[in-house]
């Protein structure tokens, strides 16, 4: 338990800073809501008048589009944006830390097996992240009950946040996948930061072409905010798919970590 | 010349899949071009008639998708993004690395000025951007010409890219900066990244509402949009003032803190 307590406390610092980033961007955001409201009201009648094919192309649902939800849902690719670089930095760092610090000597020769020092290594991230997810996802819904004068669905405003969650541990595990394999990271910005907005740019370029099958080339589109506000579920197909993709990282990572040569401090 | 000729092996791996990054981009992008252009002309009208914030939302911004310029044009935001993380990657790695990898005891004791290291590091990181620029010029000429059937848009690509290679300067500028005021070098990435996101993320928002639009000047993101530039085929010179002076600054403020650096070993 040693290991878990040293990283939640060596990472709570840049935790509480992104946390207090994260939630700063929502509660600026919702601000905005009311004088986006009024820009739409045109907008709303224009469309109205539209013929419903058109409306078809557009693919959208004017109640949805033009509700605190819809709005909401924009806003939050970019919440999750960033909460995909903050999980892929975790799950980077944390593994990849001892050899940065050049502490791994230090941390193997301990009696601990290195199963251990990966669980509990993974565990902490896990526990950061959610720390991040709760207070975020809190507060958020508070502030928009407080803001927000018009009536909206507290279950879907929550199925909607906890988009940042799963795409959280899909970053996290890729990034601690990454750092095992790559054990020679000596900046973890410069990997995770190309390699989330790598897959950002997919998913934007992806939805201006309306492209049918990006959609599972980036963890960002495996859950569609219009579906989720729609049907209020979500995509089972997604949902499977995101628990095979975390469960085989996981598994490569044990197993690359298990039996990979760490080099010793020279 | 040694410093230069150093740095630039150490980035060369990396500069390659930057360039690599980026053709990947501008190719499978216009890919899509042929067959949005069949459908996208009846709903590229009734795209025109909303308000700038219902259209940023949906993606489109203020550009004609069905020509071969505004279709390049919204690609250009993303390669921005991509250019702007390479320069401030660059940057604060190639000033921070020597204290980072505990090689600034060897490097300093040379018989080498500061203001030599620097403006050789400088240098080098100066020909990364250039080159990454280049390639993205050549490689949109060639692709967009490619498919596009209109009138030829290779002024409008010139444009772009001199605008990108604009905030390339600013981004690698930011990058220097905060590795040279840093006192500890890990964060000095971390800082630099800082700032490019939340630069960016204020630009989406002043997409949203046109209450902030004064914000712009804040975030150099909006300092050259696909729109104006391919409207008006040159660069708004107050911006391009505005770029130079930042430019500039940082440069100095870098020279000046690098200096006086209590170098950590």
């Amino acid at each position: 338990m040693n290991i878990y307590r040293h990283e939640l406390k060596s990472f709570a610092k840049s935790t509480i800073i992104w946390t207090c980033s994260l939630t700063v961007m929502i509660v600026l955001y919702l601000l905005l809501f009311p004088a986006f409201t009024k820009d739409i009201a045109v907008t709303r009648k224009l469309f109205s008048a539209l013929p419903k094919a058109a409306r078809a192309a557009l693919d959208l649902d004017l109640d949805t589009f033009f509700s605190l939800l819809g709005f909401y849902s924009y806003l939050l690719n970019f919440v999750v944006l960033a909460g995909a670089i903050q999980a892929m930095n975790i799950g980077a760092g944390i593994i990849s830390k001892e050899y940065r610090f050049k502490t791994a000597d230090f941390l193997l020769s301990k009696p601990v097996t290195r199963t251990k020092v990966m669980t509990q290594k993974l565990l902490a991230a896990l526990t950061l992240i959610l720390a991040t997810d709760v207070v975020f996802i809190s507060s958020a819904l508070a502030w928009a009950k407080i803001m927000i004068e018009e009536p909206f669905s507290a279950k879907i405003f929550l199925m909607l946040s906890a988009i940042l969650v799963f795409v959280q541990l899909i970053f996290l595990v890729l990034g601690a996948l990454f750092a095992t394999v790559f054990s020679r990271i000596k900046s973890v910005v410069s990997v995770t930061l190309p390699t989330v907005f790598a897959l950002f740019i997919v998913d934007m370029i992806g939805s201006i072409l309306d492209a049918k099958n990006y959609r599972y080339f980036t963890p960002f589109k495996y859950f569609d905010s219009q579906y989720i506000m729609k049907h209020a579920a979500y995509e089972w197909r997604f949902i499977i798919l995101e628990v095979v993709v975390i469960a085989c990282c996981i598994a490569a990572s044990y197993i690359i970590y298990l039996k990979k040569d760490i080099a010793s401090v020279t | 010349m040694n410093i230069f000729l150093q740095e630039l092996k150490a980035n060369r791996k990396a500069l390659f899949f930057w360039c690599f990054g980026m053709i990947l981009m501008v190719s499978s992008g216009m890919a899509k071009y042929g067959g949005y252009k069949a459908s996208g002309q009846s709903v590229n009208q009734l795209i025109s008639t909303l308000p700038k914030a219902v259209r940023a939302i949906l993606g489109f911004g203020e550009l004609d998708l069905s020509k071969a310029s505004g279709y390049f044009g919204v690609l250009f935001i993303y390669l921005i993004i991509l250019a702007t993380i390479h320069a401030a990657l660059l940057g604060a790695d190639i000033i921070s690395k020597e204290e980072r990898d505990k090689t600034s005891e060897f490097l300093f004791v040379k018989p080498i000025s500061r203001l030599k290291i620097i403006t050789s590091k400088l240098l080098a990181a100066l020909f990364n951007v250039v080159v990454l620029n280049i390639i993205t010029l050549l490689s949109s000429v060639a692709i967009v010409d490619y498919y596009n059937k209109g009138p030829s848009v290779n002024t409008e690509i010139y444009i772009l890219m001199l605008a990108m290679f604009l905030l390339q300067l600013i981004f690698l500028a930011i990058g220097i900066v905060m590795a040279a005021i840093s006192k500890n070098p890990r964060v000095a990435t971390t800082k630099a990244t800082s700032i490019l996101l939340a630069t960016f993320i204020l630009s989406v928002i002043i997409d949203l509402s046109s209450k902030i639009e004064k914000l712009k000047y804040l975030t150099p993101f909006k300092y050259f949009e696909a729109k104006d530039l391919i409207k008006n085929l040159e660069l708004d010179p107050v911006f391009v003032f505005l770029s130079l002076i930042i430019i500039i600054f940082l440069t100095c403020s870098t020279y000046l803190f690098y200096q006086r650096r209590d170098l950590s070993i």
